[in-house]
């Protein structure tokens, strides 16, 4: 949520700048010939230019338009990109290893999480996240923060064990790693609008613990607009 | 103090005695009177002073013991990457001996793909793991079934940690202090039969024996005679030289039969159990048996069996004369005499014995995974210790030390060190190339393994901390992480020029960089300029960017060294170590959070009981989608740029990220590169900071890779921030695609960013006209094979 508003702000900030913005790339007379550079490519499309033109001015969808020289100059770099074309899926698990992993954590674009509840997480995680609740009720706050970093390590990108590491870390009077810890978290919970408002809920608290009242509205704020 | 006063007792009543004797011999009486006076006041006197001795050296804390230093412990889950021959590496090197069943602890049985073991529990910082009998099963590389002996599914299963070193005070005494009740009943009962069979009659000396070697000695002239019980044994040992003399006999005699008086055999023989000396390994003294049977078995001593019992006490005799990995033959025979002795004396039953004398050996190998020095990571072990204990505490008080080191991993970046030499032999002046490389998890900021020399095993100048060298391209992310975290300036797709320019410094020097190739590459993508570290590019864009921008990107990152903004230093003039680096690029490939690389894990004390935690600390420096756009340039660096050798070892759709760097004249060779879960910084060059062969891409990206091979990273993630955009774009001037044609690429933006439409595949379509524009597809995709096959 932080990042959408993040790129809102770009956004506004580029939209209100386009007109003075002046490319920090030297200005290359459009009409001279381009020299294409070395052939470094290994396929065959490389040097190619497009020298029709064809096409009206291109629309910007409020982008920064003055970086790019207009596409019917015919100007581009010395070398093309290479890579995946268009027609490979946009999210393929790549990786031999992970496609042929048989239970590898399911990637979290891919849950459709719509709580904070734990019943997607795989079972030793939630193994170790129950031990570390334990642990918590106990008292022994020390051996939860362990045990969670034990899960954090067989699952790293898993934001609700970071959310629990959080809350521990906050329980020990850590409140500035508190909310580190749940701003990692927040990094990797996009698509999972609970967590996220459980995480800016949480980052409120920690805020509110040092003292930053205005910072703990802001994430207030931001955890009912997650909602 | 009552020794004292039983010791000078006898004197008086003597004294006594002497007045009543005859006048007529009382000249020599008197003489003999006053000598056996003098002789028993010096003997009263000594024996006060022995005592002394005695209490005070065997009161109290008998030892010190160096702080034990244990790798991760192994954690086992359905899902979790592993490979089978990987975790019987693990267990071998544990000292799991392989059974058709795995019913003792600290056995396993292997069938086909399913390994069942039986754990031996462990104490570990956040609580105790229990000893447990459990069934795993592996495909392709992963744990895919984890179960009870009933066949039950278990959650999560951690092994005991790999014992990977001691911290030892400057004379490196070792051991593990065992208790008597942890000792097997048949250890301490062959200790008894082959050194002392008299032992719980005897009040610490056996006149016979001391008569006998007072003989021998006289008449061998100094040979060494056995034959002492296990009390002179210890007292030996623990409070005299080695000095064979009378006088050293005596003081000996004496001092067991103190110790006799204040101590119970028990106590004594718990004593002789720890302090006896069984082996030398190197610079370290290998005491007791405790840690006579982690070094020779790699098993705790609970778990010996019969042959193991009898080759330990059988090597009490002579540790280096019997020492069974140099004298295999001897001490085989030895062990072979021991077990008849014992059945002969009916500890064990002849058919034990026969079956006992018919195993091998059976001691771990010298080298192997449990019996190896790791003397890089056990420094960096010691530094980050050194900040919060006193040398002291560290050396004395048997500290346990758990740490993030991954001894598997580890191994396959010493494989890869020797594969990497061996692909490089034959070039110019590649003996004198030294190497270091920093392994890391990037999501946890962990050490993971660490090779600071050529020779994994001498520790020597730990380059992997040390060596401070120029860091070249490895530079340069932070040059293009300070631009991509304007959107509004500059995207992936940006154009940049890559041509010659000169600047003046403040000091008026006049700067030209110059590309390796020393030429211009024209107008190129932004990313382009990473990917193939293209330096007149770079050092323009750093220069517009700002010095100072871009060295505030650097200490985000975790730069910790004052460099001055020369711009020289935007080609990476600055100087770091390959830890440094690794902390650079760890930012990078945690999503912009900083963290300190930690080594250690926690703490306990000698009872096991939690002394200190060294906790996961985060802290977020840069824009998640900044550094996705940072890391997707490095990315493409691997597929199509400098770093695109790795994929001929590498399967090409493991997505990795990495730079290559090399310094000025060749005198350096670096390469920092990461997979999702595993991060490496590796270098070359040569330690008198003379001029290689190599470059970043022919020396240090070849260990690089030849680790990654083997140590099998899992492919970076490819879900983006929420901030970031995956747009088709053109290849050829990079604008967006209104539609999907042959040739189009995908590239990330912040939002916000994106290019506008072009014409690549044609003219921009409004969806309204979906229909009309499917219709024509043909017609594009044939104008395009056209123009692509002119």
């Amino acid at each position: 949520m932080k990042n959408k508003s993040l790129a809102f702000l770009m956004a506004a900030t580029v939209l209100s700048g386009c007109g003075t913005l002046r490319p920090s790339i030297p200005v290359v007379d459009a009409g001279a010939p381009v020299t294409p550079g070395a052939m470094r490519d290994r396929d065959a499309r490389q040097g190619a230019v497009v020298t029709e033109s064809r096409n009206e001015a291109p629309v910007a969808y409020g982008a920064p338009e003055s970086q790019y020289v207009k596409p019917d100059t015919g100007y581009a770099p010395s070398a093309p990109i290479q890579g995946e074309e268009f027609d490979a899926p946009l999210h393929t698990p790549e990786s031999i290893y992970e496609s042929t992993a048989p239970s590898t954590p399911t990637p979290i674009a891919a849950e459709q999480q719509t709580s904070a509840v734990v019943a997607q997480i795989e079972p030793p995680v939630l193994a170790l996240l129950s031990t570390a609740q334990q642990q918590q009720n106990q008292g022994d706050l020390n051996g939860a923060a362990a045990s969670l970093e034990r899960a954090q390590r067989i699952a790293p990108r898993e934001p609700q064990v970071l959310y629990r590491l959080a809350e521990v870390r906050l329980a020990q009077g850590d409140a500035q790693q508190a909310e580190q810890i749940a701003q990692r978290g927040l990094s990797l919970s996009s698509g999972r609008p609970a967590l996220q408002a459980g995480l800016w809920d949480l980052i409120a608290e920690t805020r509110e613990k040092r003292g930053d009242a205005a910072g703990a509205a802001q994430a207030r704020q931001r955890a009912r607009i997650s909602l | 103090m009552s020794q004292q006063q039983r010791t000078s007792r006898p004197s008086k009543g003597s004294k006594k005695s002497k007045k009543k004797s005859s006048p007529r011999s009382g000249r020599w009486l008197k003489l003999l009177f006053k000598l056996a006076v003098v002789a028993l006041l010096i003997l009263a006197v000594v024996m006060v002073y022995l005592d002394a001795i005695v209490q005070e050296r065997f009161s109290g804390k008998r030892w010190t013991v160096p702080a034990r230093v244990y790798a991760r412990p192994l954690e086992l889950y359905v899902g979790g990457k592993l490979a089978q021959e990987d975790f019987l590496i693990e267990l071998n090197a544990l000292g799991y001996q392989r059974e058709r069943s795995a019913e003792r602890v600290g056995t396993y049985s292997l069938n086909a793909n399913t390994i069942e073991f039986h754990s031996r529990g462990f104490q570990f910082y956040e609580g105790a793991e229990s000893a447990q009998r459990v069934r795993v099963s592996f495909t392709n590389g992963y744990i895919t079934k984890l179960t009870n002996v009933q066949g039950q599914p278990v959650a999560v299963v951690r092994i005991e940690p790999l014992l990977i070193g001691g911290l030892y005070p400057a004379h490196k005494e070792d051991r593990i202090l065992v208790r008597l009740d942890q000792v097997p009943e048949l250890l301490t009962q062959t200790l008894v039969v082959v050194e002392d069979r008299e032992f719980y009659q005897h009040w610490g000396v056996s006149p016979k024996s001391i008569a006998r070697a007072v003989w021998v000695n006289a008449s061998a002239g100094g040979l060494r005679q056995g034959g002492s019980t296990l009390t002179q044994q210890l007292v030996k040992n623990f409070f005299l030289t080695s000095e064979r003399s009378l006088k050293r006999k005596a003081t000996e005699a004496l001092m067991s039969l103190l110790l006799e008086m204040h101590y119970d055999k028990d106590e004594i023989l718990e004593a002789y159990l720890n302090e006896v000396f069984l082996g030398q390994d190197g610079e370290r003294a290998i005491h007791g048996f405790g840690l006579a049977s982690q070094y020779y078995f790699s098993q705790p001593l609970a778990e010996l069996q019969v042959h193991q019992v009898a080759l330990l006490v059988g090597m009490v005799k002579g540790p280096s004369f019997y020492n069974p990995r140099r004298q295999p033959e001897r001490a085989l025979e030895r062990r072979n005499l021991v077990i008849d002795l014992l059945a002969s004396q009916d500890v064990i039953s002849q058919q034990d014995a026969e079956q006992a004398k018919k195993k091998p050996l059976g001691v771990s190998k010298k080298g192997s995974l449990a019996n190896t020095t790791y003397p890089a990571f056990l420094d960096l072990v010691k530094r980050q210790l050194r900040e919060d204990y006193r040398d002291q505490d560290l050396t004395e008080e048997g500290l346990r030390i758990f740490t993030s080191m991954d001894p598997i991993l580890q191994r396959k970046a010493e494989d890869a060190l020797q594969r990497t030499f061996k692909g490089l032999a034959g070039r110019k002046g590649i003996e004198a190339i030294e190497t270091a490389m920093v392994v890391t998890h990037p999501e946890t900021g962990e050490v993971q393994a660490l090779l600071g020399s050529r020779q994994p095993r001498y520790a020597g100048f730990n380059r992997a901390l040390d060596a401070l060298r120029p860091i070249g391209s490895l530079v340069k992310p932070a040059i293009y992480l300070t631009a991509l975290q304007q959107p509004e300036k500059y995207t992936l797709t940006s154009y940049l020029q890559d041509e010659a320019f000169s600047v003046q410094d403040a000091k008026g020097r006049i700067w030209s960089p110059q590309n390796y190739d020393r030429k211009e590459h024209g107008t190129i993508f932004l990313y382009q300029g990473l990917a193939f570290s293209h330096n007149l590019s770079s050092a323009k864009l750093g220069l517009d960017l700002g010095l100072p921008k871009v060295l505030q990107t650097l200490k985000g990152l975790g730069l910790q060294r004052d460099w001055p903004a020369y711009p020289s230093m935007l080609l990476g003039a600055g100087s770091m170590t390959p830890f440094e680096t690794a902390h650079l690029y760890q930012t990078l490939a945690n999503g912009g959070f900083n963290s300190s690389l930690r080594a250690i894990r926690s703490v306990l004390n000698a009872e096991g009981e939690p002394l200190g935690r060294y906790p996961l600390q985060v802290e977020q420096r840069f824009d998640a989608g900044a550094i996705y756009l940072t890391q997707e340039a490095l990315r493409r660096t691997m597929t199509e740029g400098t770093g695109r050798s790795a994929y001929n070892k590498l399967p090409k759709n493991l997505r990795l990220a990495g730079k290559t760097g090399t310094s000025n004249d060749l005198r350096d060779s670096w390469f920092a590169g990461y997979g999702q879960d595993i991060l490496a910084v590796a270098w070359m060059g040569r330690d008198d900071n003379g001029q290689t062969s190599l470059t970043g891409a022919s020396g240090a990206l070849q260990l690089w890779t030849n680790f990654m091979q083997h140590a099998r990273p899992t492919s970076l993630t490819q879900v983006p921030p929420d901030n970031v955009v995956e747009v088709l774009i053109d290849p050829v001037q990079g604008f967006a695609v209104s539609q999907g044609c042959a040739g189009v690429v995908k590239m990330p933006y912040l939002k916000g960013s994106e290019p506008p439409l072009g014409n690549f595949c044609g003219e921009a379509v409004k969806p309204v006209e979906e229909k009309v524009q499917q219709e024509s597809e043909g017609g594009f995709k044939d104008w395009i094979k056209g123009w692509l096959s002119r």
